[in-house]
């Protein structure tokens, strides 16, 4: 049995018209490269994954989850200047069990946090988080408010953080082009995905007061 | 002229009125006439302005509750429909902290709904007489109220959680019964069968995360409960522990599509009150930057209106023409979006060489795409099938309910602010105020339009003659602003967007209060769409153009 | 017989491409269940009430119209491949069905079926 572990180098991991050395982050998919490289696969697998894969990131359908100023970005990088429609992202379902991918535009604050969870639990595996902005990364120019969620990494498990306030169009297709390499380097059979950020450290029950975890299935084996 | 001179007349005899009603009635003639009264005397004054027949005080533009260190109040900013000019400012308080109790005014203006129950979500006064007085920003577990100066955060009692809890639609109030006693009650907001249905917050149609729980008799919208605060970030109370330069970075994010506008209210405010003279140029530039900001909140509400009714090629079209004033904002100051252009003084950067070439390209470019906009979604049968007579607003529930701007004008209301409180350049400007009479959701979508025609004439009118000069006075490190309370009102592409500030001659404000369009635009929203269709209930909200971090702040 | 033949291979190739299409998805999908998943979708709020309730009757009268209307067109295709052979006997004897059919949705029509009723007074 031939083994050949698939995506071995960065290079290998193609987008069009886009080559590697151009990617600021190449560290980082190095390391999750390597994480997956532990019990290869044999080629036809491992073909198998990349046509997947490659049909998967080129057609990632992101749910419609604007809350403020960044949506208007991301709906202006829909419309016909900066054409989201390029990446296959142009239809942005409504529903989270036909979506892959939510792109987290906006503040999300104590009210919404429940909300967001439930969306994301709603959605169908394989799903992917895209932080945008910088509300949805720390909290953003409300740090100090009583009400605002400091990250939406303790909520649920973030793929890409696109810094910016909001960020410019090509800000965000640059982190949807990341996204996209990580989504190419997964192994869609044996279902081994990468380990997402995730700190979920003071999230309190509202009636009991005590510290929750939500429950996550990231290695659903 | 006759009705300048009666109105001026009347001004005083409201005076004589007052002082008959409450003796102890303190009147100042402050920035506006300022009248402080009790609280038991608070409800006569305002019946007696809100009946007065020659100068009818009809409109409350803002209620902004306050936290004085010793007293809890409220302080009611009110102006005659009939006389934009005049304005007359009622500020009560109460001792008491435990139980504040204030007697509402919802009986005499209809706006003061969602006030009130604000007020008391922030600050814990509860209205006497208010029908539902259910928190309106906050969580229903929400403990303490944040706006109290005595408030502190403690993430253990109020943290953050990703459980649901339930809605409970029961709204308890205090009524005040015959006798004067007080009594508790509480009513149920919906009937027992009714079929509710929560439309919101993560929905593509609601322009944010608007929250309408709606209870359905089929497709008819039976009712509507508004539910709001899922965008709430507490930016007043963040502004109480910043400096006023800092304060400027916030209101870009209050009302994003007429970003400039809100910070260019917040700037005069502080001016006025730190008497600051801005140079000519810096006046120019603000008022061109305004209009164009108005232009592009215009395109993006035509866009989206359109693509709820299911039009989206209009959306594109709209957005096509709105990535035109975002160059033009990119070239000048960085931001397309969030416009960090004013500064308090003037502006923070001059405009770039060929800024008159491409803003004089745009207009025209413009003009022709207004036609195109008029050919081909204007007058098209379904669009007409699907706006004209839906989502009517009559005049006097316009001026209740406080809905100004494009929504206002088109329910026959003449309310544009750069008419009647002129602000920088509006005065030596020549422009109309587009005013309809029909009121429905067509009337509103063609008032935008215009609107956007009358803005290019403004710009017209003012591109060819800026003035060299500076762009920004020169001004003290420490802003402070001297003790007082101080008011300013613009109009943003949604409506009457107001700033208050009272100061206390620190470098930090008092207290900050925005005026917001979109919370009475939204307030407005369960009357006129009772009874149509669920996918009118759409058109209509459509229509109506709010944006959601506007309303929570 | 090749008739018969044509329609079994055509029945088989159906029931096979659902078969496979359905069967890799089951056998290569990822796994993932949760409470919340189960739940059904009402704009990221848990819903309110039971769903099983009346619907009004407008919903049901909408939807025999349209079942009416389709069955009719189903009719149509058998005759339009061979309308050329029927002539004109067959175009009067569809023209009749039409008629009769459309009969039935002028009755709808004046009858204000095809307008939403409200049930509560208003």
């Amino acid at each position: 049995m031939e083994e050949r572990s698939i995506g071995m180098e960065v290079n290998d991991v193609k987008i069009k018209a886009f080559p590697a050395e151009e990617f600021k982050d190449n560290d980082t998919l190095q390391r999750y490269i390597d994480e997956l490289k532990e019990a290869g696969s044999s080629v036809i697998v491992g073909k198998l994954d990349q046509l997947i894969n490659w049909g998967r990131a080129n057609s990632l359908w992101p749910i419609a989850f604007a809350t403020s100023c960044c949506g208007i970005e991301f709906m202006a990088a829909a419309a016909a200047h900066y054409d989201l429609s390029r990446f296959g992202m142009e239809v942005t379902r409504n529903s989270p069990r036909q979506a892959d991918v939510m792109v987290v535009a906006g503040t999300i604050v104590n009210k919404m946090a429940p909300l967001l969870r439930r969306v994301y639990d709603q959605m169908a595996e394989p799903k992917y988080v895209v932080a945008m902005g910088a509300c949805s990364i720390s909290g953003g120019p409300f740090l100090n408010s009583y009400n605002v969620i400091q990250g939406v990494d303790r909520i649920v498990p973030v793929d890409v953080y696109i810094p910016g306030c909001p960020p410019r169009p090509e800000s965000l297709f640059y982190g949807l082009l990341q996204l996209q390499r990580k989504v190419k380097v997964e192994r869609f059979f044996g279902n081994k995905r990468i380990k997402r950020n995730y700190r979920p450290e003071t999230l309190i029950h509202p009636e009991t007061g005590e510290t929750i975890d939500p429950q996550i299935d990231f290695d659903n084996e | 002229m006759n009705n300048r001179e009666a109105y001026n007349t009347a001004m005083k005899e409201i005076i004589q009125i007052i002082q008959e009603i409450a003796s102890d009635a303190q009147i100042e003639a402050r920035q506006k006439l300022t009248v402080t009264v009790s609280p038991d005397q608070l409800h006569p004054i305002m019946e007696a302005l809100r009946r007065n027949e020659t100068l009818c005080f009809d409109y409350l533009i803002s209620l902004t509750g306050m936290d004085w260190g010793d007293k809890l109040g409220a302080i009611y900013q009110l102006s005659p429909s009939a006389d934009l000019t005049q304005e007359v400012v009622v500020i009560t308080a109460t001792t008491d902290r435990d139980n504040p109790l204030l007697y509402s005014v919802t009986d005499l203006y209809e706006t003061a709904h969602l006030n009130e129950r604000e007020i008391y979500a922030l600050f814990g006064i509860r209205f006497i007489n208010n029908p539902d007085m259910r928190r309106f920003l906050l969580n229903d577990q929400w403990k303490g109220f944040p706006f109290r100066k005595d408030y502190i955060h403690d993430p253990k009692l109020n943290g953050e959680t990703v459980v649901s809890s339930e809605i409970i639609d029961i709204a308890p109030r205090i009524m005040e019964g015959e006798g004067g006693e007080l009594i508790e009650e509480s009513v149920a907001v919906f009937e027992e069968e009714d079929y509710i249905v929560n439309i919101g917050p993560q929905h593509p149609s609601t322009h944010g995360v608007m929250h309408f729980r709606t209870s359905l008799d089929g497709e008819i919208v039976k009712k509507i409960d508004i539910h709001s605060g899922y965008i709430h970030r507490g930016i007043e109370k963040l502004c109480e522990n910043m400096t006023y330069p800092q304060m400027l970075h916030l209101t870009d994010r209050l009302d994003y599509l007429s970003a400039n506008i809100n910070r260019h209210a917040l700037c005069m405010c502080i001016e006025k009150a730190a008497e600051i003279e801005i140079p000519e140029r810096a006046q120019y530039i603000r008022t061109i930057m305004d209009e164009l900001q108005r232009i592009s909140s215009h395109l993006l509400a035509w866009a989206t209106h359109c693509n709820d009714l299911g039009a989206t090629t209009a959306f594109i079209y709209g957005m096509r023409e709105r990535e035109h004033i975002l160059d033009i904002f990119d070239k000048t100051c960085g931001g397309r979006l969030i416009v960090n252009q004013n500064v308090v003084g003037g502006v923070m950067f001059d405009i770039y060489p060929d800024f008159q070439k491409d803003v004089k390209a745009f207009i025209h470019y413009m003009r022709g795409r207004l036609k195109e906009y008029d050919n081909f979604f204007s007058h098209n049968a379904i669009a007409l099938g699907r706006m004209v007579h839906i989502g009517h607003l009559s005049h006097e529930d316009a001026i209740s309910f406080g809905v100004t701007g494009p929504a206002g004008r088109a329910s026959g209301w003449s309310c544009d602010v750069r008419k009647y409180k002129p602000y920088a350049l509006y005065e030596h400007v020549e422009f109309k105020e587009i005013v309809r009479t029909e009121g429905d959701s067509y009337a509103r979508y063609l008032n935008r339009l215009d609107e956007i025609a009358e803005s290019l004439h403004i710009i017209e009118q003012l591109i060819d003659n800026i003035p060299s000069g500076e762009i920004c006075a020169k001004v003290k490190p420490i802003i402070r602003v001297p003790a007082g309370q101080f008011f300013q009102s613009v109009e943003t592409g949604k409506g009457e967007f107001g700033v208050f500030i009272e100061g206390r001659g620190d470098k930090n404000p008092y207290r900050v209060k925005f005026r917001s369009p979109s919370l009475s635009a939204v307030s407005v929203i369960p009357l006129i769409s009772e009874g149509a269709f669920l996918s009118d209930l759409i058109g209509i909200t459509g229509s109506m153009d709010f944006v959601i971090p506007d309303i929570d702040r | 017989m090749t008739d018969s033949s044509f329609f079994l291979v055509v029945l088989l190739a159906g029931i096979t491409l659902v078969a496979v299409g359905l069967g890799a998805a089951l056998l290569i999908s990822p796994r993932s269940v949760n409470f919340q998943k189960g739940e059904p979708y009402e704009c990221g709020l848990p819903t309110h009430g039971t769903s099983w309730m009346q619907f009004r009757v407008g919903y049901y009268l909408y939807a025999i119209l349209f079942l009416m209307f389709d069955v009719e067109i189903i009719f149509l295709y058998p005759w339009a491949t061979i309308v050329r052979s029927l002539g004109i006997t067959g175009l009067v004897s569809i023209l009749m069905f039409i008629v009769i059919l459309s009969l039935g949705l002028a009755y709808a029509w004046k009858k204000g079926v095809l307008e939403w009723k409200s049930t509560t007074s208003k």
